[in-house]
């Protein structure tokens, strides 16, 4: 014991240390890093949409945060996203969170309304420049890839029978009906946009907690392979809503896979 | 011998009653002392339990290892909760929402009504073009995940019910050599024709799917009236909205494709919808 304490730690007890203040390091990085990205990302919005003055023209800048002039402001964005959405020939969303509803459109014709019942929105899209954010919306997301608990096409497969003795009528139900529906689909943007079921309904406790576990761990692996290469990690402001299950799975068998969507805040 | 005593040394011993409580001889003037005697006795009795516990060689080990097990755990948690939760929760937090403004003076100036005003046509400008969107005359909604239909005159909702569309069957021959898969297309489609009495030409997946032999294209087998009911229309590409034998089946995907209606919903979608009518699919 005495021989231990003339000789001071073991080698042993020197990389234990040394591991845990690498370990510590690592994760007071990866904080630094992680908390950094948002402010990048609102600094990228409003550098590539915030209001750039015309030359030989003075503009009142208070304008931007006048309630009227915002509130008209956002209609106009929403309403060209929407013009540009439904001639685009496909089936878009039209997300109004303003009043909670979930639109489907084909063409500009409204073919599906779902309620929504909780709404969460990252800080960027709130903290952002008003006039930045309202001028990225005026234009609708493309939906980049989307991740989802259920199957986009519920397809069987089914081999005919070789003659008539082995053919059998078959009706088989869509599983989806009782499946615990979440999803998130991510724009190209990099925004993402998260719904869910709502908690009361079947499967929507367990299941939507390992669809938040499985989504929080690629988020992790991702901010790791940028902040090991010294980048900042991309931050994706995200939208959170809940619906009934029956609409959520509605809307995402309707949305092509790069479907586009419109938001109003 | 030895090992005698020092198992008697380490097993705890019985804690040896107080034989008087300072606390019930105490009286008013005296409380603030006894419940301070009290408290050191709880001390001395704490510390001797502490003694014996130090003194026990097994105790010990068992102890440290439940502490060593609790600590390994309870950093594994805080690592977790610190990368699942607690840095995304830390990116959440941020400045404050940008501040809306009701400057009088502001919205008196000249400028600002003609900001208001030019924002305020361009708005109506684009709601009375998203509006024109949705036609005037009747069209027909159908919803394949839930199985149902909606048919609208006038932009009002004048009837719904049930109808079947494709069942998101991949059909394969036995060889694998072709294969079908039996989906409604989703989008927008417009009637093309209107047929009454319609008849049925079986295509080559309707003898593969009950393992019959492929007649040919003009062979008797693949004509059969009466099996789409009384009316039909063509969407194009062969798809087509008729009725059906399978009336219980309506409510469900179990269609090759077609859309399929009860008869009543689908002599009123014949007579409301004309040759050019928009069908919107999703």
């Amino acid at each position: 014991m005495e021989e231990d304490l003339k000789h001071g730690p073991g080698k042993l007890k020197i990389a234990v240390y040394a591991i845990t203040a690498l370990f510590i390091l690592i994760m007071i990085y990866y904080a630094i890093m992680a908390m950094i990205s948002p402010s990048v990302r609102i600094s990228a919005i409003n550098g590539e949409f915030g209001f750039k003055a015309p030359e030989n023209s003075v503009v009142d800048q208070r304008i931007f945060s006048d309630s009227s002039f915002v509130r008209l402001n956002r209609v106009k964005a929403f309403s060209q996203a929407r013009i540009t959405m439904a001639e685009t020939d496909s089936i878009g969303l039209a997300l109004n969170l303003s009043d909670s509803t979930a639109i489907l459109e084909i063409n500009g014709v409204e073919v599906h309304r779902a309620k929504l019942s909780e709404i969460h929105i990252s800080k960027v899209l709130i903290t952002a420049d008003e006039y930045a954010v309202s001028a990225m919306l005026s234009t609708p997301f493309t939906i980049k890839e989307d991740f989802s608990t259920i199957k986009k096409e519920p397809v069987m497969i089914k081999i005919a029978p070789k003659d008539t003795s082995e053919y059998q009528p078959d009706i088989l139900p869509d599983t989806a009906r009782i499946e615990a529906v979440n999803y998130m689909l991510e724009m190209e943007n990099g925004i993402r946009l998260y719904v869910s079921q709502q908690k009361d309904e079947e499967g929507g406790g367990l299941r939507k907690y390992l669809f938040d576990i499985n989504d929080r761990f690629k988020n992790i692996a991702a901010i790791f392979r940028k902040i090991i290469v010294f980048e900042v990690p991309e931050y994706h402001p995200a939208i959170r809503i809940k619906m009934d299950r029956t609409d959520a799975r509605i809307i995402y068998r309707a949305l092509p896979r790069h479907g586009q969507v419109a938001i109003y805040r | 011998m030895e090992k005698e005593n020092k198992l008697n040394d380490d097993t705890l011993g019985e804690i040896k009653p107080v034989e008087t409580n300072p606390i019930d001889n105490a009286t008013d003037d005296t409380k603030g002392d006894s419940k301070g005697i009290a408290q050191s006795e709880l001390v001395i009795m704490l510390s001797g339990y502490l003694n014996k516990l130090i003194r026990n060689s097994v105790l010990r080990i068992v102890v440290a290892k439940i502490i060593l097990v609790t600590a390994i755990v309870l950093i594994v948690f805080f690592i977790f909760s610190y990368f699942l939760y607690i840095v995304p929760s830390l990116q959440e937090i941020g400045t404050r929402q940008q501040e809306l403004t009701n400057n009088n003076e502001l919205k008196n100036g000249p400028e600002y009504k003609k900001q208001i005003n030019t924002l305020s046509k361009d708005v109506q400008r684009l709601s009375r073009k998203f509006t024109a969107y949705t036609p005037g005359q009747s069209y027909l909604v159908i919803n394949t995940t839930d199985n149902r239909f909606l048919l609208y005159r006038n932009k009002k909702l004048v009837r719904d019910g049930y109808c079947s569309s494709g069942s998101y069957t991949r059909l394969s021959t036995a060889e694998g050599t072709r294969h079908w898969i039996f989906k409604t297309p989703k989008g927008e489609f417009w009637i093309q024709q209107k047929i009454t009495k319609p008849l049925w030409i079986r295509p080559d997946w309707s003898f593969v799917e009950e393992g019959l032999p492929i007649p040919a294209p003009n062979d008797e087998s693949r004509f059969e009236y009466g099996v789409l009911g009384d009316y039909a229309m063509s969407l194009g590409d062969g798809y087509l909205i008729h009725g059906t034998l399978y009336k219980r089946f309506l409510g469900m995907p179990v269609t090759h494709g077609c859309v399929r209606l009860n008869d009543d919903d689908l002599e009123a979608i014949y007579n409301t919808l004309n040759i050019g009518s928009k069908v919107f699919i999703f």
